[in-house]
């Protein structure tokens, strides 16, 4: 990484890397590392005449055997890779249709990517309120229009509500890295592709999705990590309801701690979400790179 | 060659409508904004526009969460820029031993999940007074917009031509001039748009603001998620704070979308 090693002069330069990276481990790695010790504690932050004692695995062994848990468990492999699908296909699919030089091209791509850059807050009520809403919102107006019950999205659908907006929120950040990847495609390789008689769904499969291949293989990396994370779409939505049938393992994590305060219970849950966190990220990074 | 000409117009045309249908609850937000309370559960374009629900929201209260947000906002880019930049410059530039392993450890913070660590942070946080204080939110979230910033500027700094470098310690230039003289200029506009992130993703966040602040050092965000149990009565006025609190990273976005992908794409694609 280092360009010129030999003209550059040994000196102090590990002075300016160390603030920021003394800074980093202290929010982040230390406070990890204490929240593994915490996951051995019996410890309720709401009742300190129990104490703090010592509580081995049983934090784990009660979070494990909890009914709750697996549904959450299974609500963010759920989410995790609904979401990663469906992005990467829209965002193919957006880019191809996006990719071409017209007036207000630029205009319409920065509209398509306002989602991303708008607070989980605002978009998840906006969605939960003016727009799914069974009563008052436009999902009444419409499904009125068409002579149906409103649709349930809070109670019945919950988990699919969550996937729909973290897929509208998240498309186009996908978008926005597969769209520069079909951008640097030379023009010469689409041409000869059309004179070749490739077109339309063929060059893409063939020819486009195989060149950009790097690009995709990064938005679904990113996504990954950041869907992973998902928690204020949850908070002002669903909150995780009805029961945990739309929680992720962050909210279950919240709830843990901030309702229960059950510092032991709730670490023991960070603790596990982190290592399914390492390990989908691993065996992602393992099939993504296998072929180099 | 005229069917393929009107085949483009029409994907062209197809792209807007897509692109409208997607921005669609957004629109929805800023037009119902402008709706009086009486109007806006009716689905419309058809009414006649007021500015009443901006008269309200534009209380006391609002400017109070506005003020923190932007002071922890500012503080959290300050403090990352100062640090993550000199990093990533010396990551690239400096004889470091294993410059990568440096990198990939500031990359893969950002794998780990704020609730991985909130847990000691707030009670640590408590003893030291500090729940509820701006300077706490300023502290998390420069921990996280510091690996971002340092994965990002250090893919902008590789992209400095190696001629370039060798140009200016041929000239004499020691690391700190050759950092401000030549480097800095170069790749000015690639941390701005890096401190543009930084500062929207900040100003969005919302775990860290919800679980270590409750009514003093508040952020946006929090503010807006009280409106989460409207059941009709106010959406007018919830239209107004959500467009207002989401002027500034609309307004933004359209400046650091490039600068973005080329930051978070440079690294991986070539490599």
């Amino acid at each position: 990484m280092s360009k010129d090693k030999a003209n550059v002069k040994k000196d102090n330069s590990t002075r300016v890397l160390m603030p920021a990276v003394i800074f980093v481990a202290a929010v982040t790695q230390i406070p990890f590392a204490v929240t593994i010790i915490f996951s051995l504690l019996k410890w309720n932050v709401k009742r300190p005449d129990l104490g703090i004692s010592f509580n081995g695995l049983q934090n784990f062994i009660d979070v494990l055997t909890s009914k709750n848990f697996y549904i959450v468990l299974k609500n963010t492999l759920i989410i995790i890779v609904a979401c990663l699908i469906l992005c990467t296909v829209l965002a193919i699919l957006l880019g191809v249709l996006f990719n071409r030089k017209y007036p207000g091209g630029y205009f319409f791509r920065t509209l398509l990517v306002m989602p991303y850059f708008v607070m989980d807050s605002v978009v998840g009520i906006v969605w939960k309120t003016l727009l799914l809403n069974p009563s008052m919102g436009l999902n009444y107006y419409i499904c009125q229009f068409f002579g149906i019950k409103s649709i349930d999205f809070f109670g019945k659908h919950s988990l699919l509500t969550v996937i729909i907006l973290i897929i509208w929120q998240w498309t186009p950040f996908f978008f926005l890295i597969i769209m520069a990847g079909l951008q640097n495609i030379p023009d010469d390789v689409t041409e000869s592709a059309k004179i070749d008689g490739a077109n339309g769904f063929k060059r893409l499969i063939l020819i486009d999705i195989p060149i950009i291949k790097k690009h995709i293989i990064t938005a679904m990396t990113l996504g990954l990590i950041n869907i992973l994370k998902v928690f204020g779409l949850v908070y002002v939505t669903t909150q995780g309801g009805p029961g945990v049938s739309s929680a992720n393992l962050p909210y279950l994590t919240y709830r843990t701690i901030f309702y229960d305060w059950s510092v032991g219970k709730a670490a023991a849950i960070a603790v596990i979400t982190v290592a399914i966190t390492l390990f989908i990220t691993q065996k992602f990074f393992n099939a993504t790179n296998k072929d180099e | 060659m005229k069917k393929s000409k009107i085949k483009h117009a029409l994907l062209c045309l197809l792209a807007c409508v897509v692109a409208l249908i997607w921005v669609f609850p957004i629109v929805y937000m800023i037009v119902s904004s402008f709706k009086a309370e009486a109007d806006v559960v009716v689905p419309g374009f058809v009414f006649s526009p007021t500015l009443e629900n901006y008269k309200i929201v534009l209380s006391d209260t609002f400017f109070k969460y506005l003020g923190n947000s932007v002071l922890i906002t500012l503080g959290t880019v300050l403090v990352t820029v100062l640090l993550a930049v000199p990093a990533g410059y010396a990551l690239v530039f400096a004889p470091l031993k294993n410059p990568n392993n440096v990198y990939f450890w500031f990359v893969s913070t950002t794998f780990l999940p704020a609730i991985a660590v909130i847990i000691p942070v707030y009670l640590i946080f408590q003893k030291l007074g500090l729940v509820d204080n701006p300077l706490a939110l300023v502290i998390l979230y420069s921990g996280a917009g510091i690996p971002l910033m340092v994965w990002l500027v250090t893919n902008f700094f590789k992209e400095v031509p190696a001629e370039i470098v060798e140009a200016a310690s041929l000239d004499g230039c020691n690391r700190v001039q050759a950092f401000f003289r030549i480097m800095l200029p170069l790749v000015r506009n690639g941390i701005i748009s890096a401190a543009l992130l930084v500062f929207i993703i900040t100003w969005n966040e919302f775990f860290y603001a919800v679980t270590i602040t409750y009514t003093e050092a508040a952020t946006l965000p929090v503010y807006m998620s009280k409106y989460m149990t409207q059941q009709g009565y106010f959406w007018g006025k919830m239209c107004a704070t959500g467009t207002l609190i989401c002027i500034i990273p609309i307004f933004l976005g359209f400046f650091t979308q490039k600068a973005l992908v080329k930051g978070l794409t440079s690294g991986s694609v070539k490599g």
